[in-house]
């Protein structure tokens, strides 16, 4: 019943619509950005990478927290595990 | 819209009215009709002089008090007749489940009386009652909950030690109540019982969201169209006060399953929960009508209340309806509606009032 990543309706201020099930959701600035990175076609690893460098985090930090994002973008089927 | 008739002449009767807590789908109807054909004649056939749909801005333009379905077949039709005497009608749309399942069986005095209407033979009706719900839904291959009639209590108290509490307990047309132990089931019972009679249906509860979908079935197993959506606000009630469309090709397929099995002819909603341990849509309910929210997808340019119409004037079902796209939504919204004590008093005289007397 999952939406993919591509039918995602998505704002640039982060607000997100599933159209399959109806829900709505608001991404940080930095989810906002891994969801668009994914949305393009890349690898988690290499969105993650990415973000090391957009956002001036220790890689360390940035995977600890994309972890727990991509854990729940999986739970919402938007990405495969 | 392609009448064949003058749309100006066509003369509309629609029932259930109320637009309360539990509010019923006529009003809905009332005003999707009157969006696609603002001079069509409605005739409002009412239960009770305060449903408040009686009373809006572009409401109907005739009202008459109805007597009770459960008064028997008899007795509605005497009272069909003299409301056709002081109001003619040409299409009649039921929206409530116990006037479809008392008219069901009256197809023959409906036509004698010159009535065009659409509804489902007594089997399809039966085949989509709640205590037969899981016998179609194994035919379609859909999750339901697990689903056990009672007749007493005695037998709800066994039928709940194996479903397990909490639960749901329904009537056979309308209510449900969501029971945690012995002492409340036996309430809800008895009420069930005794205000629509055995049996009530004991139903295994699903945790999960809301999706439902309205529909007009063409009697070959397709529909002219669908719309799903998700509740997105419930009442204390479990009534919907808000919803948003949704767009999932899974659940449109449950339903063009369903429907195909049944072949069904005319108006429909079918619940689900969409049961969160397991993703999969589990059936609640296949209702024989519009639900309240039948204004809704309208509002999204899939007018399903004017296409029954069309197909009632016409005898021909209209092209398919477009889409509803995923991400409009509903909000239920209250307001005030404005009646006069001489319209309560020729309601409750069983005059009724409005053009066409």
């Amino acid at each position: 019943m999952a939406s993919t990543l591509s039918d995602l309706m998505l704002n640039d201020r982060g607000f997100a619509f599933d159209p399959a099930s109806g829900e709505t959701f608001q991404l940080s600035t930095t989810g906002l950005r891994l969801v668009r990175l994914l949305q393009q076609g890349m690898k988690p690893e290499e969105a993650v990478g990415y973000l090391v460098g957009e956002f001036e985090v220790d890689e360390n930090t940035a995977w600890r927290d994309a972890t727990e994002f991509l854990r729940a973008l999986e739970q919402l089927g938007w990405i495969s595990a | 819209m392609d009448f064949r008739m003058n749309p100006g002449q066509l003369r509309i009767m629609v029932t259930g009215l109320h637009r309360g807590e539990n509010p019923q789908p006529g009003a809905g109807i009332v005003r999707s009709i009157r969006r696609a054909l603002p001079d069509a004649f409605i005739v409002a056939l009412v239960y009770d002089a305060l449903e408040s749909g009686i009373y809006i801005e572009g409401g109907p333009d005739a009202v008459h008090a109805m007597v009770y379905p459960t008064s028997g077949a008899d007795a509605y039709l005497d009272r069909l007749d003299a409301i056709l005497h002081q109001s003619p009608a040409d299409l009649f749309i039921p929206t409530l489940d116990a006037e479809i399942e008392l008219l069901a069986h009256l197809p023959g005095e409906l036509e004698a009386r010159g009535l065009r209407f659409v509804l489902p033979d007594k089997a399809t009706l039966q085949r989509r009652s709640k205590q037969h719900l899981p016998e179609l839904a194994e035919a379609c291959g859909v999750p339901v909950p697990r689903t056990i009639a009672v007749f007493d209590l005695a037998g709800a108290r066994q039928a709940a030690s194996e479903l397990a509490f909490p639960l749901f307990v329904k009537g056979q047309y309308y209510d449900a109540t969501k029971v945690e132990n012995e002492l409340q089931l036996a309430g809800a019972v008895s009420r069930l019982l005794a205000e629509w009679g055995a049996p009530a249906i004991l139903q295994q509860r699903v945790h999960g969201p809301e999706f439902d979908v309205l529909g007009l079935g063409d009697g070959q197993g397709g529909t002219i169209g669908m719309c799903a959506i998700r509740k997105t606000a419930l009442s204390d009630k479990g009534k919907g006060l808000g919803g948003m469309t949704v767009s999932d090709k899974r659940l449109l397929q449950i339903c063009e399953r369903l429907i195909g099995e049944l072949k069904w002819c005319g108006p429909f909603e079918a619940e689900f929960m969409l049961d969160e341990s397991t993703g999969a849509y589990c059936l609640i309910e296949i209702n024989p009508r519009f639900p309240a929210w039948i204004d809704f997808p309208s509002m999204c340019g899939a007018n399903f209340a004017a296409a029954l119409v069309d197909r009632l004037a016409t005898g021909a079902w209209p092209e398919p309806l477009p889409v509803c796209p995923a991400g409009h939504f509903y909000l239920r919204h209250q307001i005030e509606v404005h009646g006069r004590v001489d319209q309560l008093a020729l309601l409750t005289t069983g005059t009724g009032f409005g053009q066409g007397q």
